[in-house]
């Protein structure tokens, strides 16, 4: 009997003491965990998917049979892939070095002695930004409408006449980057301003002394000191550019997907009107791994010159 | 001699730069001012077309200020559509995004950054080699798997997949650093178990790094356009920027009005959540690029 009642206690605290270890081991893969269960289920088993996915042929919701690599094939010799390709390109031209520039610039002349005015200022450049992409493609929409735009009617002033921006194929890029500049700029100009914190000043006092000016200062100082900060925000957004979908779409509006000759096409808008308008799946699923694959390749060229830039 | 001179020239330069100075202070604001003039100029335009009577944006000459005060097109604007019930749609998306990532992201960023355990380098780096791949590499088996499943136009369809979120586990993990050890430790003592230190200690004193990424988290689910339009199907799942499009592109006759209207509409949300946690938001976005 005593050996019993005696036993059980110990019994019990051994069995709690085992708990509490299984506890402290299993806590932080419960807590990590949930990450990985979506992640897999949403994220890679439909990208391992993805690429099957693309070696087929769909009809509707069913698979059609093997293509291999038909749809890769296709889709390097389909002239509205590289329409897509070149409008993207030269959107990427458009924006991504000049808001690199322009963030960078807004950051050196918020960073003088503005006192208060500088959070005013800063709030209005950041403003566009937290503007929905939609609500910035309508609004663009309006401002260069060819008929009531306020762009035409300021252009009236000095005697120009009436563009028509969003149905003239070689002016609706420069419609896209214009609203991608507004909407972006002041994203990268927070980012730009956080690296400038990080320059010592010693330096722009050597350089004041040597009776360096405002220019060169900051040619030769800024730029280079913030290399990497420059690196980062032209990966980030070449990614962006990669992945435009919604200013675009609103843009040149969804009838035809593009716009006039598909002259407002991009990567995003083309990989959508594959898979969702055609219902292309194969297809579309090919488009989107060719994406990543540019993506890729950008971005480890950019940081191989970033690499190379600091040195 | 020399010396004399010298200072001189020292002194006339310093005094060309005071004058410098000034002229260059005016020019600063210049600057300033014009840049902020053209990106406060959309947001005007998107006020002043949204009270103009339809009729007025056909004249010949249009105005650049509001003559009269109509609220047309914000009538015409429910009228032709459930925008009421796409703000709401949208609204709900966005809230439920951010309390789940925001949830998830903080508790396994506590994780990463406080706990010990096996695999836990290749664990974190499978977290930021998510980042490389694009999204739109799952769109179509997404699509696929939400039809088979039967989620298709509903809710848990965008809402389920965002929960990994990778960016939001990183962030979190580089602030919950910045959580004093000893902290930690004396609870610990004191018996608490993981999760009450992760819901009493570390979720205050990380309040701030909370503040910046709901913002991410709902201007991010708030902008989507693409899986929306992909994965709802029916009116009265539509969130406000699928209305927005459909207004947009109303067929016959473009209505500018209308659609400044609901553009003013569906901005209100982000402007009023920004002004609210603007600083925050700013602040957190340097340290989040600075680390």
């Amino acid at each position: 009997m005593s050996l019993a009642t005696e036993t059980a206690p110990i019994q019990a605290a051994t069995s709690r003491r085992r708990l509490s270890r299984w506890r402290t081991t299993a806590v932080p893969y419960l807590f990590v965990s949930p990450f990985y269960v979506i992640f897999l289920l949403f994220g890679l088993l439909p990208a391992i998917f993805s690429l099957v996915v693309s070696l087929y042929n769909w009809h509707g919701l069913t698979f059609g049979g093997f293509s291999g690599l038909q749809n890769y094939k296709i889709l390097f010799q389909d002239p509205d892939f590289y329409t897509a390709l070149k409008n993207t390109a030269y959107i990427w031209i458009g924006s991504v070095p000049t808001m690199a520039f322009l963030a960078l610039v807004l950051a050196v002349l918020l960073n003088n002695k503005l006192g208060r005015l500088r959070g005013v200022f800063r709030t209005i450049y950041f403003l566009p930004v937290v503007t929905s992409l939609v609500v910035t493609g309508l609004i663009f929409s309006q401002l260069f409408s060819g008929s009531y735009g306020l762009i035409n009617h300021m252009l009236s002033w000095i005697h120009v006449a009436p563009i028509n921006w969003l149905t003239t194929p070689h002016w609706m890029p420069l419609t896209l980057i214009l609203a991608l500049l507004w909407r972006w700029t002041g994203n990268d100009m927070v980012i730009m301003l956080a690296g400038l914190q990080s320059i010592p000043g010693e330096l722009y006092e050597a350089a004041e002394v040597d009776g360096a000016s405002k220019v060169q200062t900051f040619w030769r100082i800024t730029v280079p000191m913030m290399a990497p900060m420059i690196v980062f925000d032209l990966i980030i957004s070449t990614i962006g550019t990669f992945n435009l979908f919604a200013e675009p779409y609103v843009l040149f509006g969804a009838r035809p997907i593009g716009g006039v000759n598909g002259a407002g096409m991009v990567m995003g808008t083309f990989l959508y009107q594959q898979g969702f308008v055609y219902f292309k799946f194969g297809y579309s699923a090919a488009i989107a791994w060719v994406i990543a694959l540019i993506i890729f390749a950008l971005s480890m060229v950019q940081l191989r010159i970033g690499n190379r830039w600091n040195n | 001699m020399e010396q004399l001179v010298s200072t001189a020239r020292r002194t006339s330069r310093s005094r060309e730069g005071v004058r410098n100075l000034k002229w260059s202070r005016v020019g600063l604001y210049f600057v300033l001012i014009v840049v902020g003039s053209a990106f406060l100029l959309p947001f005007y335009w998107m006020v002043v077309s949204s009270i103009r009577p339809q009729a007025q944006f056909y004249q010949a000459s249009i105005s650049l200020w509001p003559h009269s005060f109509s609220l047309e097109n914000f009538r015409n604007l429910f009228k032709q559509s459930l925008f009421g019930r796409g703000l709401f749609n949208s609204l709900l998306l966005a809230v439920a995004a951010v309390v789940l990532q925001v949830f998830f992201s903080s508790l396994a960023g506590y994780a990463f950054a406080k706990m010990r355990f096996r695999g836990q380098q290749a664990l974190f780096i499978g977290v930021l080699a998510t980042l490389m791949l694009p999204g739109s590499v799952q769109l179509v088996p997404n699509f696929l798997v939400m039809a088979r499943i039967h989620w298709i136009n509903t809710y848990w369809s965008l809402i389920v997949p965002g929960i990994a979120n990778a960016f939001g586990i990183f962030w979190m993990r580089q602030y919950c650093r910045s959580v004093p050890d000893e902290l930690l430790d004396a609870a610990r003592v004191d018996g608490a178990n993981e999760f009450t230190i992760y819901w009493r200690i570390v979720l205050p004193a990380i309040q701030p790094a909370l503040a910046s990424l709901s913002i991410f988290i709902f201007l991010t689910s708030w902008n989507d356009l693409l899986r929306p339009l992909v994965f709802l199907r029916s009116r009265d799942m539509f969130t406000s920027e699928i209305w927005l499009t459909i207004v947009g592109q109303n067929g016959h006759l473009p209505q500018p009005g209308v659609v400044m209207a609901g553009s003013v509409l569906a901005s209100i949300p982000c402007i009023m959540l920004f002004a609210t946690l603007q600083r925050r938001f700013i602040a957190g976005l340097t340290a989040g690029s600075l680390k």
